[in-house]
């Protein structure tokens, strides 16, 4: 079945879709916004940070953007520990962004990359699609790093 | 710029419209509205429902082998612009798109055939059983030019006159 993501404390507030009785994608269209979980796709020894704040943007953050978050979990010989603050690009959302010919994509789960203040990556390696709307926010250094470009 | 289809019922999405779906494993669904896509979240078999193309094509309702549909392939080289190319290409998708549609038409109509006369042969049958309903018998019998005309009589005046008075 259908597996609900971590982010079960997000509120059901989204920008584009009226409330729905669906039980099926009732709570994963939503932005990434302070306490959601996010899997961490690359090799810097994290596996789940918890965003604590979105930079940019009132409601939350999106497909694209950077993040502030704290590991909740990392593997036990990794570059971050348990508990340290990190920034994050987030590579993955589960809520669909719209592309400049109209259309929208979205993804399976809400991911992210850490990377270091000035926005190069931690790790080194990225696992899963990324979208390329990475290359307007000049996230070259991901795109290159990345396995598949969706 | 790119026409693609739709992954559940295969029309073509334009773009501006529809969603892309990534799964995890990097691999692509086009939707070309939100009926395939939630028809895709219930995780239904575009195989098995009856309005997709997919379905169509498999149980044989529509063309599934044509050379009309070698147009068609994805190509992923782009072509340098020249006029003249873009120029015939548009005017051989024109013609091209015509002619599937008119076979892919005669195709059904072929698969309609059989239905048809098999219906018009149930109906003759029908009526030849059940005349007695919309004659009566004993006139029937009178005129034997009131039963189905299997051999074609000539309707002269004579007989036009004996029908009036029956019918009343």
């Amino acid at each position: 079945m259908w597996q609900f993501p971590v982010s079960d404390q997000v509120p059901q507030i989204s920008g584009n879709r009226q409330a729905c009785g669906n039980s099926f994608d009732k709570q994963q269209r939503t932005f990434i916004q302070m306490r959601t979980v996010l899997k961490v796709v690359d090799n810097s020894g994290a596996k789940k940070v918890m965003c604590i704040q979105a930079l940019k943007g009132k409601k939350g953050a999106r497909l694209g953007d950077t993040i502030i978050a704290s590991v909740k979990e990392a593997m036990p010989n990794g570059k971050v520990k348990k508990g340290k603050v990190v920034y994050g690009v987030v590579v993955r959302a589960a809520m669909q962004r719209g592309r400049c010919d109209g259309s929208e994509v979205k993804f399976d789960d809400n991911a992210v990359v850490l990377v270091d203040k000035q926005g190069q990556p931690i790790g080194t390696r990225v696992f899963g699609p990324v979208p390329h709307e990475l290359r307007q926010k000049k996230h070259v250094k991901i795109l290159t790093l990345a396995e598949h470009i969706a | 710029m790119r026409l693609e289809k739709c992954w559940f019922c295969s029309s073509t999405v334009y773009p501006g419209h529809g969603i892309q779906f990534v799964r995890n494993d990097a691999k692509i669904f086009h939707f070309c509205r939100s009926k395939c896509h939630k028809n895709f979240k219930m995780k239904r078999n575009p195989r098995k429902v009856k309005w997709t193309k997919a379905y169509r094509r498999l149980h044989g309702k529509d063309m599934t082998q044509d050379s009309t549909f070698e147009f068609e392939r994805k190509r992923n080289r782009p072509e340098r612009y020249d006029r003249n190319l873009a120029e015939n290409t548009l005017k051989a998708i024109k013609k091209i798109d015509k002619i599937r549609s008119d076979r892919a038409s005669d195709h059904i109509k072929n698969r309609l055939k059989t239905g048809k006369v098999q219906r018009q042969k149930e109906a003759r049958k029908q009526l030849e059983l059940g005349i007695h309903l919309v004659k009566a018998p004993l006139a029937l019998a009178q005129d034997s030019s009131l039963c189905l005309p299997k051999i074609k009589v000539n309707v002269s005046q004579a007989q036009t006159e004996e029908n009036q008075p029956m019918e009343d």
